[in-house]
Parts: structure tokens; sequence; C-alpha cells
């Protein structure tokens, strides 16, 4: 949680991880209306790699000034490139396509970027990262005070979420160390077939104590603080809700991390003619099976950080 | 992060030290299932040796905290695995290290690997949560006399199918089971023309 420069603190989630087609930008969409709806100022940032389209979530047409015209210093604030939405409380920052790409974006330029979103004026910012997990996409994704997974019950996308929890997870841990012969063993550990032999967080721990002992505590340290979310999106049974319990639990075997499971989202026709009609299904079809979803989960999230007194 | 080896039993089971047996035996089932040869969430992290490993100190822990005298010598043996508690009462409300009830989806049990659901076994499962027949009828308001039928699998005088899906329904509810499980794995045992 961020206190900004007018006394108001802000949280900021970072929606990403999985498969492409998960349900990410749907969920960071739908999600920051309801909150908006509380009576919270949100800001959606739309930092989708693939295809920056969260206009397209909102129904509203492709906006003139994006993300990178601050990067480009076109416009001198981050909070010139800010579009109003028929929303009100809602606002959204488009198009960050060329920006976080991890061969381009230089880490001054990221920081500073950073440093920007954080001092917009809001109290609930959205960040919709798509899929991939460069490291200017991991980076955001630690750097929030919430990283959220959204993933279906599909082996593919369990996969491509493991993938990525485990490229944030190392990051992390890379971050928070000192010893550059530890950073060292930690990248070594990303590749499966490491000559270390390194095949899970347990044995990357016997390694780095055999190097530092107060590198050892950190990692486990980080590994106790570190409490990313879980969307089950799409889920057709009891027996789909359940795999996000699993899910929760082999991280758990795994990580040695708490995920925090933080609800389902029903597979529901609703939502693709909510999106073919280009209107948000909490306003299209407030009373879908999943737009409930959707409320349920935005309303853990405002309990879990409630606004602040006077903001 | 600590090895399978190093975990204690409740957190091989992720339940309280204080977990109820009926809790125990729901974090067993959800355990069983997560690391079952059908589940998606764990292939892509562990290989077959680790989840051996996995399901067999599940197995063990299952075994162990289910068993009044054993659980009691284990949390004397291993002070560190109930901190706080000298001495543990057998049946204390429990706190749940998080609490599900939070998720409208929480009370879905999970499949009992191969453990079908026939009268006898239910039973047996009731006995094992230490939960008396008089218990599910004062909370279900099912007779005592059906719900004895319902574990005898007395077929004669079983009531008609509608009231006995009904019934199967509230039973396994109070026990914290899956419902549409419990109805299935016993209806699989009726004679065909009582299913119709």
């Amino acid at each position: 949680m961020i206190q900004s420069p007018h006394g108001n603190r802000k949280t900021i989630w970072a929606i990403g991880g999985g498969k492409g087609g998960s349900g990410k930008s749907f969920i960071t969409a739908n999600v920051g209306i309801c909150l908006s709806k509380l009576g919270a100022r949100v800001i959606l940032v739309d930092a989708d790699l693939g295809g920056a389209n969260l206009h397209t979530l909102l129904g509203i047409t492709p906006p003139v000034l994006s993300l990178s015209d601050f990067m480009k210093k076109r416009v001198p604030r981050l909070r010139d490139v800010l579009v109003p939405t028929d929303v009100p409380n809602l606002q959204l920052l488009s198009g960050a396509q060329d920006l976080l790409n991890a061969e381009d974006t230089k880490s001054a330029q990221k920081r500073k970027l950073l440093r920007s979103i954080q001092s917009l004026e809001g109290d609930y910012l959205l960040i919709d990262l798509g899929a991939g997990s460069s490291v200017s996409v991991l980076d955001f994704f630690l750097m929030s005070d919430g990283g959220i997974l959204v993933v279906t019950p599909e082996p593919t996308a369990i996969e491509n979420t493991y993938r990525f929890l485990k490229s944030a997870f190392y990051r992390r841990l890379r971050q928070a160390v000192s010893s550059t012969q530890v950073k060292a063993v930690i990248d070594g550990a990303m590749d499966r077939r490491n000559e270390q032999g390194i095949r899970n967080p347990q044995d990357l721990m016997d390694a780095v104590r055999r190097i530092s002992e107060t590198d050892a505590q950190t990692i486990l340290e980080e590994a106790e603080g570190f409490h990313p979310n879980l969307v089950l999106n799409q889920a057709r049974s009891k027996k789909d809700i359940e795999i996000g319990f699993s899910i929760r639990s082999a991280c758990q075997k795994y990580f040695g991390i708490h995920l925090h499971y933080l609800g389902y989202v029903v597979y529901d026709q609703d939502v693709s003619v909510s999106i073919r009609k280009r209107r948000p299904l909490v306003l299209e079809n407030a009373r879908s099976r999943a737009a409930q979803c959707v409320k349920e989960i935005a309303s853990k999230l405002a309990d879990r950080h409630p606004l602040s007194l006077g903001s | 992060m600590r090895r399978i080896e190093d975990q204690t039993y409740y957190e091989i089971l992720e339940v309280s030290p204080t977990a109820t047996v009926k809790e125990i035996q729901r974090a067993y089932e959800h355990a069983r299932e997560t690391f079952g040869p059908d589940s998606l969430a764990v292939y892509t992290l562990f290989n077959d040796q680790e989840i051996k490993k996995i399901q067999g100190a599940i197995e063990e822990a299952y075994q162990v905290l289910m068993d009044e005298a054993l659980r009691k010598s284990y949390d004397q043996s291993h002070p560190h695995a109930v901190p706080g508690l000298k001495e543990k009462p057998p049946e204390i409300p429990a706190v749940a290290v998080e609490k599900r009830p939070s998720l409208s989806f929480t009370d879905i049990a999970v499949e009992i690997g191969e453990v079908s659901y026939r009268g006898t076994s239910l039973k047996q499962l009731r006995e094992r949560l230490g939960v008396d027949l008089a218990t599910i009828s004062a909370e279900t308001r099912i007779s005592l006399r059906v719900l004895e039928w319902i574990e005898e699998e007395s077929l004669e005088n079983l009531p008609a199918l509608v009231y006995l899906r009904g019934f199967l329904k509230a039973y396994a509810s109070s026990l914290g089971l899956d419902p549409q499980k419990v109805i299935d794995g016993y209806l699989s045992i009726l004679p065909d023309p009582r299913k119709k």
C-alpha cells in the first residue's frame, strides 16, 4: 500500500500469469467496475503485452493517448494520459504494448513508470499484465500490493501459471539476496536441467545454505512474505472449483508459499455475450452467475484493503 | 519451505493442531484428491517419485491424527508441532489455518479415493468422525429408523427414490461429505428398478 502525496493510501493489484485467454482482462475490467461502484476511485492500467484491449471490454474506442506518449515525453504527466470511462470513478490508462517489452525497456524507464503509476490519484489501481513472464512483467507483478493470477481449469493454463509463479518467485528471491554467488545459483535453478541438480525450492535452499546462511534466512523470509492470489475462471463444476484449492496446496508443498484462493468465476455464456456487445458483464448483466462471482471477488479485495478514511 | 519429511503431520494435511477429526477427514480427502493420479494441479510441479513420497506422508499423517491415542502420543513427542498446547483436548472447536467459509464453495467434500459411499462405508465413516446417528437425526429431522435402514442397506425398507435422494443429501451434508457423490455412490448399489 502506498501513501500518496495527498495523504490517501492506494492499493495496487497486478493481474497476470496464466495463459493468454484465461480471462485476465475480463477480471480486471469487471472487478475494477465493482470497486468503483463501492465508491472507490479506480484506475485500470492496460499493460497487456499480447494486445492491449481493455478499452474494448469497457466499451470505449481506442484512446488517442497512451502510456507510450508519457514515456516518450509527448505529455508531461502520466495523469494527462488517463481516459475517463462511462463508469463514475473509473479511469483507464491505455496502451503499454511497446513499454513492457523486456528488450527495450530500460530499468530506469521502468522505475520512472512505476513511480509515476504509484503517484496517480486513486484508491485502487489494477494493472492488467496479460500473458507472458518477461522480466518487466514480473517486476510489475512483484511491485504490486497483491499479484492476482487468473487460471482456467485446464492443464495448459495451470502449467503456464506455475511457470509464471516460479519465475516471479525466483526473481523475488534474487532481488532479496546479497551474494552474487547466490544470485547465480538462483539464475541456474530456473533451468530445470541445471548442473547443480536443483529441482525445487528446497534443493535451492540447500545450495544457498552452503554459500550463505544469511541469504538462506532471507530466502525463507521472502517465501513466507510472498502471498499471491488466485482466481479460477470458467469453472464448470465443483471439481473445477476444487482445483483452486489443489493449486493452493501444491504451491504450499512445492514453493512453501501461501497462495490465497480469492475465488472463482463460473463458466457463463453471458460473459461472451457481453464481450461481443462491448459492454462489461457487471453492467450488462449484473444478475448473471459470473457477474455475481466477480462481485464476490471485488468485495473480498475491498475488505482486505479498505478505503482509508478521508480518501 | 521445508521438505515433506521435515513437515509435521498437521502441516502435511494443512490443518491446525487443534483440528477436529471431521476437519482432518476433510483435509485428508482434499490432499488425496490433490495428489491423486488424475489431479491437474501437481503433475508439472512434482515428478512421480515426489508425488509417491507425498502420498505416503499424507497416509501416515492421516492414520496417526485420526487415532486418538496415536495423535496424543505424537503431540507429546512433537511439541513443536502443537505450539502452546500442553495437552490437547479431544474435540475442541477448531480454527482452521485459513478459514474457508469466506468462499461460498467451501463445503464441497472431495472424493474419498476408492471408498464407495454405500451404507456400510457411510456408517464406518460416521463412526470414525465420532458422530452418532441420533445427532444426524436431530440435525436432519430424518427418523432414526430410516437412517439405520440407509446404513444397513435395508433395501426393502428404504423410502421411495425421490425421498431417499433427499435423505442421502441431508445425511452427507451433516457429515461434511459431497452430497452428489454420496447419492451417486449409494444409488449405484441399488437394484436397477429402484433407480428409475
